[in-house]
């Protein structure tokens, strides 16, 4: 896994840099983004983190290069202002994620994982999330190895929660994933599948309850 | 949305007033002078009629050989005089000496007139009357003839010509009054529109006033207005920029350190300095914190938010945002923290409203313990957004409620590194977006109902 640094305060950079690196990733900083507009062309990279504010061209402009071109690889920016004109402005020019100066090294390593196991995901069919690894095309689901008997609709759920770890599923679109031809499945019953998923991972990642809004998979228990 | 102003009286009433009361005069003049001077041929008219019949009489007197006089009226000629009249007509003739001749006898007699005929007004029996004398020469000496009538056709002429003035002038009065309305409304209708333009606009609005149409009078004033409103937003715009800066040399060391320091730490072996670095990087996160609420508070402040800042914004969304932001933080510390949320769009600045919703539930988990419950609600009551955080914590205290809202303020039992600045940026988000903050004791008296009302 490789991930491009683009930011023009070397403080944060190398943080930001140190901590990939920890995390094992291989990871490059650049501190302007015609130097990154240089790497990218030369090498491959399956994540960006940009900074906005970055000196003459801005990552705005940088984002919009890299969509121009084509690239697809996930970026997510950083920023140190305020307001939501830039995430809207990020968001509406292809950016993946977006998070706001300070935040916190694991935040942004949590971000960029689930980045990585969404684009990881469509690509390869492959996704992980701490212990867990789901076989998209053989809809099968292991812990550190080993398989997990799964009905198909806790398939269908735990699926669902996975691409989008780390988000709030709600209800709804929970059902409209165990949907089949055949019956309809009640809110109660998703509630059902959901525990019963539950003690099946045991500790292998977490399925939050949000009362009212919904589902939420995350990696490690805390 | 209109503002009473009718503590002075408006100038459309003024001018009514000051053009109604005088053209009001200037026609009654004009009915009278109308009338006197109407009155006046027909009084002619019917006096010449009067000594016609002084004549006429008069041409009957004669001086007879026997030197008397003898006045000998056929009864057609008084049947004329007498005819086709409302009026009572007399008439009495006298000799020279003004001894009777014919006629009516206790006819009065009046004094001999600078003209021939001359004319009088008197009393007969009882009623007003017109008098036309004729002083004709005979041989025997001048013969006076005096005609009179009761005014009945007079009065019914008067009555007519007054009448007829008064309706004609009345309804040109009417005409006049509802003249003036139209007139004066049309020239104030270019204050009536500025007026209205005013009306709709934001009190946070500071784009100029359009000032095509405006009269000369307020021009000067619109100008001013004007004026003010550029250097307001010039103000505005170098505070925003201050501020802008301000946060981005803040936020982007302050990153810098704690990324740092955090990086640090999981790379030390040894513990004791372990701990420490967590010190520092604790010290590091209040900081930032700290720093994150004075800018926001900054940027909440009525005098840095522009009109254009104010989009739709539904609550819902954000408080959804900020309940997934704090789901880890609420698992940790073993608070079911939950959301109601019914659509509750309403005009607003999305991100201060993140803001202060963040420092609702962040207060909310602080001050609720374990195995409490954080509940963020909103929806629309009677028409209008409302978002409520409630918990089941330690509830703040009655007398503390005015306070909490200041800035810095800390409660007796604060708890944790706040910087006392969350409920104060709460307050002046409310305050920037004319909503009504409440707080309150949640259900069955325990813990809080904090509520933002937006009207």
């Amino acid at each position: 896994m490789r991930v491009l640094i683009v930011e023009d305060d070397r403080v944060v950079g190398d943080a930001v840099h140190g901590a990939f690196v920890r995390e094992g990733y291989a990871a490059d900083h650049v501190e302007s983004a015609e130097r990154a507009k240089a790497v990218l062309q030369a090498e491959h990279y399956d994540l960006a983190v940009v900074d906005i504010g970055l000196p003459r061209e801005d990552g705005l402009q940088l984002l919009r290069d890299l969509r121009r071109r084509g690239r697809h690889l996930p970026v997510l920016m950083l920023t140190a202002r305020d307001g939501l004109s830039d995430r809207v402005n990020a968001l509406d020019l292809g950016a993946d994620d977006y998070l706001t100066k300070p935040f916190q090294v694991r935040e942004l390593l949590a971000r960029c994982r689930a980045l990585v196991r969404r684009a990881h995901g469509t690509a390869s069919a492959q996704v992980t999330c701490g212990a867990l690894q789901l076989d998209l095309a053989h809809r099968e689901a292991s812990r550190d190895g080993v398989p997990l008997k799964l009905t198909h609709r806790e398939w269908s759920i735990l699926e669902c929660l996975a691409l989008n770890a780390g988000r709030i599923v709600s209800k709804d679109k929970l059902m409209s994933a165990t949907l089949s031809f055949s019956d309809e499945i009640t809110p109660n019953a998703v509630e059902v599948y959901v525990s019963r998923l539950r003690s099946k991972l045991g500790d292998a990642a977490a399925i939050r309850v949000i009362r009212g809004l919904g589902y939420r998979l995350d990696e490690h228990k805390n | 949305m209109s503002t009473k102003t009718d503590s002075a009286l408006s100038i459309r009433r003024r001018l009514l007033l000051w053009l109604a009361i005088p053209a009001t005069l200037i026609l009654l003049a004009g009915t009278a002078s109308d009338y006197f001077w109407g009155i006046d041929p027909v009084r002619g008219a019917y006096d010449r009629a009067l000594a016609d019949g002084a004549l006429s009489i008069a041409a009957h007197v004669h001086a007879s050989p026997d030197s008397r006089i003898r006045v000998r009226l056929p009864d057609e000629a008084i049947e004329v005089l007498r005819s086709n009249s409302s009026d009572s007509i007399y008439f009495r003739v006298s000799a020279p000496d003004g001894s009777f001749l014919a006629g009516d006898p206790d006819l009065p007699h009046p004094p001999p007139g600078a003209s021939n005929p001359s004319f009088h007004d008197s009393m007969f029996r009882g009623h007003p009357i017109r008098l036309a004398s004729y002083r004709s020469t005979t041989r025997l000496g001048t013969v006076t003839t005096v005609v009179a009538e009761t005014l009945n056709k007079r009065r019914q002429i008067h009555d007519q010509l007054l009448s007829g003035a008064l309706s004609v002038d009345l309804l040109e009065l009417a005409a006049i009054l509802a003249l003036l309305w139209l007139g004066i409304g049309l020239a104030l209708k270019p204050l009536q529109a500025l007026r209205e333009q005013l009306a709709r606009r934001s009190a946070r609005a500071l784009d100029p006033i359009d000032a095509t149409g405006v009269p000369a009078e307020v021009s000067t004033l619109v100008t001013e207005l004007n004026r003010l409103f550029a250097t307001l937003t010039d103000s505005r715009s170098a505070q925003r920029q201050f501020l802008q800066s301000a946060a981005h040399q803040l936020r982007t060391p302050l990153t810098g350190m704690q990324a740092q320091l955090e990086l640090l730490i999981s790379e030390e072996p040894t513990p004791a300095r372990r701990e420490r670095l967590a010190y520092a990087l604790s010290a590091t996160q209040r900081l930032s914190h700290t720093t994150q609420q004075l800018l926001a508070l900054a940027r909440s402040e009525h005098t840095t938010a522009m009109d254009a800042d104010f989009r739709a914004v539904d609550l819902a969304e954000v408080a959804e945002a900020s309940v997934a932001d704090h789901v880890s933080r609420a698992a940790a510390a073993g608070i079911d923290l939950g959301a109601e949320l019914a659509p509750a769009v309403t005009e607003g600045i999305a991100w201060l409203l993140k803001e202060a919703v963040n420092n609702l539930v962040d207060n909310a988990l602080t001050y609720t313990p374990s195995g409490g419950v954080v509940t963020v609600r909103t929806g629309l009551r009677d028409g209008a957004a409302f978002l409520e955080v409630l918990d089941t914590g330690v509830g703040i205290p009655a007398e503390e409620r005015a306070q909490v809202t200041d800035r810095f303020y800390r409660g007796r039992q604060s708890r944790g590194t706040g910087s006392g600045l969350g409920l104060a940026i709460v307050g002046d988000v409310a305050r920037l977006h004319d909503a009504v903050l409440s707080i309150e004791s949640g259900a069955d008296g325990q813990g809080t109902c904090v509520r933002l009302e937006f009207l």
